[in-house]
């Protein structure tokens, strides 16, 4: 059985505790979460904390709650949680898809939104989810509370703009009127849902009573170094019916602004052939969900 | 004798797996115990410059470190050609390099970051055809000298570690004769057996005796015994194996892997027992593999659709050590064949050395690499003849009286009703093309042969005790096939006796008689007979003392459901009852018996041939449809129905939870598992890219069960357990080829290839149709 | 460091000093002995170290020990009662949805926690629950007969 290193672990029971600790600490500290990938990237020796800060004893960290103009996600939110939630479900297409897919059950169970997003792992798949929502991440550090934009995060590959005292401490989706749709699909090694993404695409689309595309966000998944919006098809979108020949031209054009890599999982030349059908299967996901029909 | 025989029973040790009480190798756990972790080579060849143990040594909790210059003895199967660490030079990626025993698992593994090799990189051998190359660098230069079981079959000088041939009529006059002449060529890959319980042992070494005593998860107690003697210097009877629950193995835990690294460390740990256990990397990526090969078949056919002649060059990649590969080349190759009657015949068998990890005996011991081969290559033949895949399948199909390649005379085969049956099943001849507009539909079909180990043999000792329970004492490990409840049954309608009052206790070396290992689904026939034997003699026995204290002729007593029955079936008293009645002169009945193929008539084959025998054989039928998703490549099997001639089902529960399971893997095999390499090094050494199918991935699976009639069958039951999974990937295959008219070749079938292959065929339709110019 | 560490394990209150860095797998099988809950991967990719935490299916293996604390968990040794089998787990046994056994504790306990919640689970909603844990020896379409067994049970 791999064996972990020692590390000074801590459980403080207040935010401000927490960012102090993560600031004193010497020699890598990490926010425990959910663990399903800091436990695997100890294990892996991909990271080596000296110190390890557990939240779970922080108050408000987990939840989901409906405002009138937004849903807040609390970053200790499970990954079930959000797969099974309504109120997501309903308003929030793809970000419950993508939580419904995301690793296996007993992983989601453990997993958070805040972890899987912090691990700014260019296959994340609720990274893209919460980017076609507009998601705003809350992020507090030593200089305080801070908002930005969920695609603004993502530096490189693991690497997000946070530093390491700074916490995410929940996320923050607009709510969209009516005529909005999105969808979230992947695609894994097996073919049947779970694995980790080969290529996956979130996409959201605002139409309006025509079923003219008013407004829309893609973003990629295991496309790019990190999540990213495929933001030239989304403006190839706008202001256009739904057809059958704009969506083979969207998802043409989604093709070729991936940035694929060749891995042991796939090579670049199968990402981006996936780029192309699976945008053009997450746009009619969304059009579905917004109740657009294409025409032909 | 009637009872548990060919009805579905419950495995007898179902109860303690449900509820956690079962103890397999990894839970075993002796006071004092210490803990191993290795060290392992980064590179896939290099010279050890130095090593410096010194700051390991002196860790917190370190009781030794040991390296490749503690033990200068070589081991293996059939060629003496491993150590138990490398000395002076690393061959893989992966090779165990330098070993710690500590009181924890973690100051082992603390304790591996504090050791200092320093390596010289040399030129690595990573490709099998490569490795065959004039200058190729040897993986293995003093092959020649090493001790290893008489006869020709290495090329010295060179990194071929088996050669074979054989020969049977006339080939080249065959493929003159013939109408049509078809060449492929096909690969087939590594494959981890995966086995959800990773390698362990725990080894105690006794000073005074230089004996050892090893706790183990394996389905080859005895074979891991023998051949680890030879690396410690000590007669196999100075090593105990003692066997627990093993957690699965498929054919991949008969070789000293995890053994030899424990046993290593316990003779330097000062008596202390010494656990070791694989993480899942090292599992994946150090223990063995399936061997990859890459084969190629040539096959001449006549205007009637008979097969006349083929030729086939089998090319296998043993690794950086043979461990049992020698065989599986051999045995393998031969099956090449395949389940159909080809009277010209040309094999050519060729393994190689190569700095790649260690590879083996798989499920299968071959046949599922060739069997992908063979059976792809028909689809092929069929396909270009414009044939009825079932029927040319038919039409020269092994029957009952028909010679194998060596002369032997087939006996005991029913290959025509698993093809009949699975394709009825399937719904040959029928398909639903375009069930949506990006999928496509299509059926295959694939057939196989597999011999048994031949000769072997199974000995038993059956212990009735006062209690009227009886202990079958044998060692057949249980692997999760299913030996331990069909050894019960047999004994329990053998002696008469109730299920619940047999035990099959763990295999110990020291207590359960020779028995070869548990593998070439050789334990229902070799050790089903052995206990029949066995379990008639403790029931004659009983007769005979319940006609002494009835006082009647034993002739007119029968033993059933642990009680003593008159021929009018009046019960006369219990079988614990009869045996109480003796107590005070410490009855119990003991009995013995073996079995071996050995010295069979049905062995007898062309002179110097009967080698190539074997005492039984298994046909097996699968046929697959599957759906094709032409935008992603994705396949979906759709249902397979596999058909598998077992004789005479012992447990029709087991028999298809065998051929269940087998379909399980070979899809897994077929679809989604592949190592991925750079620089020699395996880079995915996990289950995170080491792809095993889920309940997600599975089809309809029919298992259908063929009979046949076996005369020297226990009861006519052969096997099932390795032929379940070689025909599933290429009915899947040819399913594919059905559906969307590409062939693939070479192992696994990924959507990437799938889809390159559309696109390859749809430019050559273009093409097609562009008038000339 | 030490931490100290109570749960609740099979319905009794254990209490555990140890390294933070043991995950909730290591203390069940290392200190409190309850070696039913086996390990496969280490990383959470098979799902063999499953045991239910809270009443939900978890991979014990990526829980480090601190996150444990005040956790109600249930493993294998805490289904029968008195050698008295659950329905779950007599289906198992019937239908023969096992063969090494290895994986079987995971299967079992996921199947427990999936029936607690619904007692006539879709096709579906039983591929879903056990499409986490691997089975190398193929048991899958036994699992499923299995499931029906506990379904025709439950009516």
């Amino acid at each position: 059985m791999k064996r972990l290193l020692k590390f000074d672990y801590y459980e403080p029971a207040s935010l401000e505790d927490a960012v102090r600790i993560l600031a004193a600490a010497d020699g890598g500290a990490s926010v425990l979460a959910g663990g399903t990938d800091l436990v695997v990237d100890m294990k892996t020796g991909r990271l080596q904390p000296s110190t390890v800060v557990n939240l779970k004893g922080i108050p408000k960290l987990a939840g989901i709650d409906a405002a009138d103009d937004a849903t807040r996600i609390g970053a200790l939110t499970r990954v079930t949680e959000v797969e099974l939630s309504e109120l997501v479900q309903s308003r929030h297409p793809a970000l419950a898809q993508a939580a419904s897919i995301l690793a296996s059950p007993p992983v989601r169970g453990l997993a958070t939104i805040g972890g899987n997003v912090g691990r700014a792992s260019p296959a994340s798949d609720l990274g893209p989810a919460l980017i076609v929502h507009d998601a705003r991440v809350a992020i507090i550090g030593t200089e305080g509370a801070r908002e930005e934009l969920v695609e603004k995060l993502y530096v490189a590959p693991g690497v997000t703009s946070l530093a390491q005292s700074d916490i995410i401490t929940h996320f923050t989706l607009p709510l969209q009127p009516p005529g909005f749709g999105s969808a979230y699909v992947k695609l894994g090694k097996r073919g049947s849902g779970t694995d980790i993404a080969l290529a996956g695409v979130a996409a959201s689309v605002l139409a309006d009573g025509d079923g003219e595309i008013v407004d829309c966000r893609i973003a990629l998944a295991s496309l790019g170094p990190t999540p990213f919006r495929a933001v030239g098809t989304e403006t190839l979108l706008r202001s256009k019916r739904a057809t059958q020949a704009l969506l083979a031209t969207a998802a043409e054009n989604a093709s070729h602004e991936a940035m694929p890599i060749d891995d042991m999982r796939a090579s670049a030349f199968y990402r981006e052939k996936l780029a192309r059908v699976l945008t053009d299967r997450a746009l009619r996901g969304a059009l579905a969900s917004a109740g657009v029909e294409v025409a032909a | 004798m009637t009872g548990y025989v060919g009805n579905r029973i419950p495995r007898v040790d179902s109860a303690a797996k449900v509820t956690g009480a079962a103890i397999y190798g990894v839970d075993v756990a002796l006071a004092g115990m210490l803990h191993g972790a290795v060290l392992r080579s980064p590179y896939p060849r290099a010279r050890i410059v130095s090593i410096d143990t010194s700051a390991a040594a002196a860790a917190p909790g370190v009781q030794t470190v040991v390296t490749g210059r503690d033990f200068s003895l070589l081991f293996g199967g059939v060629i003496k050609d491993q150590s138990i660490l490398a000395i002076d030079e690393v061959r893989y990626a992966g090779e165990p390099v330098v070993a710690v025993s500590a009181t924890t698992e973690h100051e082992a593994q603390e304790a591996l970051s504090l050791i200092r090799v320093e390596y010289e990189e040399l030129p690595a051998v990573l490709d099998m055809r490569a490795a065959l190359a004039n200058d190729a660098p040897l993986v293995h230069p003093d092959l020649h000298t090493y001790n290893r079981r008489p006869g020709d079959y290495i090329v010295p000088h060179t990194n071929i570690n088996t050669i074979y041939r054989h020969e049977r009529g006339d080939v080249e006059a065959g493929f003159a004769r013939s109408d049509y002449v078809f060449e492929g060529e096909y690969t087939a890959h590594a494959l981890s057996h995966a086995a959800l319980e990773v390698h362990v042992a725990i080894a105690q070494y006794d000073s005074v005796t230089g004996g050892y005593t090893v706790w183990v998860s394996s389905e080859r107690p005895f074979i891991l015994r023998d051949q680890l003697a030879p690396g410690l210097g000590v007669e196999p009877s100075r090593i105990r194996m003692i066997a627990a629950e093993v957690g699965g193995t498929f054919g991949g835990k008969g070789i000293p892997i995890a053994e030899a690294i424990a046993a290593g460390l316990a003779r330097h740990s000062g008596g202390r027992p010494v656990r070791v256990e694989f993480t899942r990397e090292e599992d994946l990526v150090a223990s063995q593999t399936r061997v990859p090969a890459i084969l190629k078949l040539k096959t001449g056919i006549n205007r009637d659709g008979f097969m006349v002649a083929r030729s086939a060059e089998v090319l296998w990649d043993s690794g950086a050590y043979t461990a049992y590969t020698v065989d599986v080349s051999i045995r393998g190759a031969q099956t090449i064949i395949g389940p159909y009657r080809i009277p010209n015949l040309s094999l050519l068998s060729r393994q190689v050395y190569t700095n790649k990890p260690v590879t083996g005996s798989f499920r299968g011991f071959g046949t599922t690499q060739v069997t992908w081969a063979c059976e792809t290559h028909m689809d092929e033949i069929t396909t270009e003849m414009g044939l009825d895949p079932v029927a040319f399948r038919l039409q020269n199909g092994y029957e009952e009286g028909d010679p194998y390649i060596n002369g032997q005379i087939l006996h005991g085969i029913n290959l025509t009703d698993t093809i009949k049956r699975a394709a009825t099943e399937i719904g040959w001849g029928s398909v639903e093309r375009k069930p949506a507009p990006h999928l496509r539909r299509g059926k295959g079909i694939a057939a196989m042969i597999k011999p048994s180990k031949t000769p072997s043999s199974a000995n038993v000792v059956i212990n009735l005790g006062q209690d009227g329970r009886a202990a079958v004492v044998c060692a057949a490990p249980e692997i999760g096939a299913g030996q331990r409840t069909v050894i019960a049954q047999i004994a329990a309608d053998s002696i008469g006796i109730r299920i619940e009052d047999v035990s099959v206790p763990d295999a110990d070396t020291a207590i359960t008689p020779y028995n070869s290992p548990v593998a070439s689904s050789r334990t229902t026939y070799h050790m089903g007979n052995a206990v029949l034997e066995a379990g008639t003699k403790v029931q004659a026995e009983l007769v005979a003392l319940a006609g002494r204290y009835l006082e009647v002729d034993p002739d007119e007593l029968e033993v059933r459901d642990g009680g003593i029955f008159d021929l009018d079936g009046e019960h006369q008293i219990t079988v614990k009852g009869l045996l109480s009645k003796y107590s005070k002169e410490g009855y119990w009945i003991t009995a013995s018996a073996r079995y071996s193929s050995a010295g069979s008539p049905l062995l007898k084959a062309d002179p110097g041939e009967e080698w190539i025998s074997s005492i039984f054989w298994m046909l097996c039928t699968h046929a697959a449809e599957v759906e094709v998703d032409v935008e992603t490549g994705v396949i979906r099997v759709v249902k397979i129905a596999a058909a598998a001639d077992v004789g005479k089902a012992i447990n029709p529960l087991t028999v298809e939870q065998q051929i269940e399971g087998g379909v399980v893997m070979g899809v897994s095999n077929a679809l989604f598992e592949s190592f991925s390499y750079r620089d020699g090094r395996v880079e995915n050494g996990n289950f995170a890219d080491y792809k095993l199918a889920t309940i997600h991935d599975i089809p309809e699976i029919v298992p259908i069960i063929v009979e046949s009639v076996h005369d020297e069958a226990p009861f006519g039951a052969k096997g099932v357990g390795e032929p379940a999974n070689a025909a599933t990937p290429p009915a899947i295959g040819n399913a594919i080829f059905d559906a969307v008219g590409i062939r693939i070749r070479d192992l696994p079938i990924t959507p990437e290839k799938v889809l390159e292959a559309l696109e390859e065929k749809a430019a050559a339709d273009v093409s097609k149709l562009k008038p000339p110019l | 460091m030490m931490i100290t560490v109570k749960l609740t394990v099979n319905g009794k209150l254990r209490q555990v000093h140890v390294e933070p860095r043991l995950t909730l797998l290591e203390v069940l099988r290392e200190e409190l002995l309850l070696t039913g809950t086996k390990e496969g991967c280490g990383v959470g990719e098979c799902g063999t170290c499953v045991v239910l935490h809270d009443g939900e299916p978890v991979t014990s293996c990526l829980v480090l020990a601190g996150d444990a604390d005040g956790a109600e968990i249930e493993t294998i040794e805490g289904l029968a009662e008195d050698g008295e089998l659950t329905a779950v787990q007599r289906a198992f046994v019937k239908t023969g949805a096992l063969q090494c056994g290895f994986c079987t504790p995971a299967m079992v306990l996921t199947t427990t926690a999936l029936f607690r919640k619904n007692d006539q689970p879709a096709i579906e909603d039983v591929k879903n629950a056990l499409g986490g844990v691997l089975c190398r020896c193929g048991v899958y379409p036994k699992l499923l007969e299995a499931v029906t067994e506990i379904k025709g049970a439950n009516p």
